[in-house]
């Protein structure tokens, strides 16, 4: 994990060179979409996702310069999945175009062919009125959008064109206004059991989706009692010992270590000036 | 030409007629060039020479809604037998699609 982090930031570093290769010609990026182990034709490696979307959204990202990464709902794209119905097929000498349109726009889908590729890979997998489920990269050339197709395959079963749209919205929703309600609720639940005095505060931070001060759904309510007296207790680089914490909350300091011990190995505080005192990790 | 075709439901259709829309409901009944197709609600579908309706199948229609609210059908697809498509889902899609329009259509 660590070399490959030294890596990411080499990578980085060459990007202007690698990314004048990339639009050389069309034939050449796509050679390097094929062989997607190798690291060259990737940028942002470290932040690599697969993102659910519907062609509209491709449509409407928005990219800051020619080079920069597409983004959507304010958030980077790498890869994106999308299914849509085949209007047309355009088999080409180095690649094959499908049309799609997937109800909420139309987009050409370019699928490379390598000249080491089986016979069979060489000719169109579908037929035009089918769907075509899509996992690529999004391009734009002049003005132009489309997505260059690491893997596609026609759809089976129409549920999975159901799915992939409702899974889109999910995704799009989680984006603009933050994880589920539910989880939400939950902890504000937790506050107002157990900091009573804190409630009022804490609401409001839940609801500000900071990403960062979320606890993960699984934490028990003791640990999350522990958590949220180490995020009000006065600020300070040495944070509270487990026997503040303890008769602060009028608990157990057996208990105390429990949740100490569920909270550190989540990464979310950590130990200051010995193992018994703790600070909650900001970021 | 508008590229999109929002996905609707019968009752939706008087809010877009002379637009082209996608609908998926089970077929019902067949009549020469018409077509009776039931998506939460009856409707009359007037099929082109390309369409392969099965009574009793599921199918996705693509087509353009008259002032009269009948359908004229751009294209077809047939989904198989009435099972094998959640019809549920495919109305939560439509809910989503007019709640989220962001991501699905423009007016």
């Amino acid at each position: 994990m660590g070399d490959n982090y030294g890596y990411q930031g080499y990578s980085n570093a060459n990007y202007g060179g690698q990314n004048a290769n990339n639009n050389g010609g069309g034939f050449m990026s796509g050679s390097q979409q094929g062989s997607q182990d190798s690291p060259n034709g990737q940028k942002v490696y470290g932040q690599e996702s697969l993102r659910p979307v519907t062609i509209k959204q491709i449509l409407d990202a928005t990219q800051a310069h020619s080079d920069a990464e597409f983004k959507i709902d304010g958030s980077e794209v790498t890869q994106v999945s999308l299914v849509g119905q085949i209007s047309t097929i355009s088999p080409r000498a180095t690649n094959i175009v499908y049309k799609i349109d997937d109800g909420t726009g139309t987009l050409e889908i370019q699928q490379w062919i390598n000249s080491d590729m089986e016979e069979g890979a060489t000719k169109p997998i579908a037929l035009e009125g089918q769907y075509l489920h899509v996992w690529g990269r999004i391009k734009g050339l002049q003005n132009k959008r489309t997505v260059s197709s690491q893997m596609l395959r026609p759809v089976a079963d129409f549920n999975e064109v159901t799915y992939h749209l409702l899974e889109a919205t999910a995704i799009h929703l989680y984006f603009t206004r933050g994880p589920p309600e539910g989880a939400t609720v939950k902890a504000e639940g937790g506050n107002g059991m157990f900091v009573d005095n804190n409630g009022g505060g804490n609401v409001g931070a839940a609801q500000g989706q900071a990403a960062g001060k979320k606890l993960p759904a699984k934490t028990s309510a003791i640990a999350r009692k522990v958590y949220h007296l180490l995020q009000e207790a006065p600020q300070n680089n040495e944070g509270l010992h487990v026997q503040n914490i303890a008769s602060q909350l009028g608990m157990q300091a057996n208990d105390v270590f429990k949740a100490g011990d569920e909270l550190l190995g989540d990464g979310v505080i950590y130990t200051t000036v010995d193992d018994e005192t703790w600070a909650v990790l900001e970021y | 030409m508008s590229e999109t075709t929002p996905r609707i439901l019968s009752p939706h259709l008087d809010s877009f007629t002379s637009r082209t829309v996608r609908l998926v409901g089970k077929v019902v009944q067949l009549r020469g060039d018409q077509a009776t197709i039931d998506c939460a609600g009856n409707m009359t579908a007037h099929l082109n020479r390309d369409s392969h309706l099965t009574v009793g199948n599921a199918v996705e229609i693509v087509g353009k809604v008259n002032p009269d609210l009948s359908v004229r059908v751009l294209r077809a697809t047939d989904l198989g037998r009435e099972g094998s498509v959640d019809f549920d889902a495919v109305n939560a899609v439509v809910d989503a699609t007019h709640r989220y329009k962001e991501i699905f259509y423009a007016d």
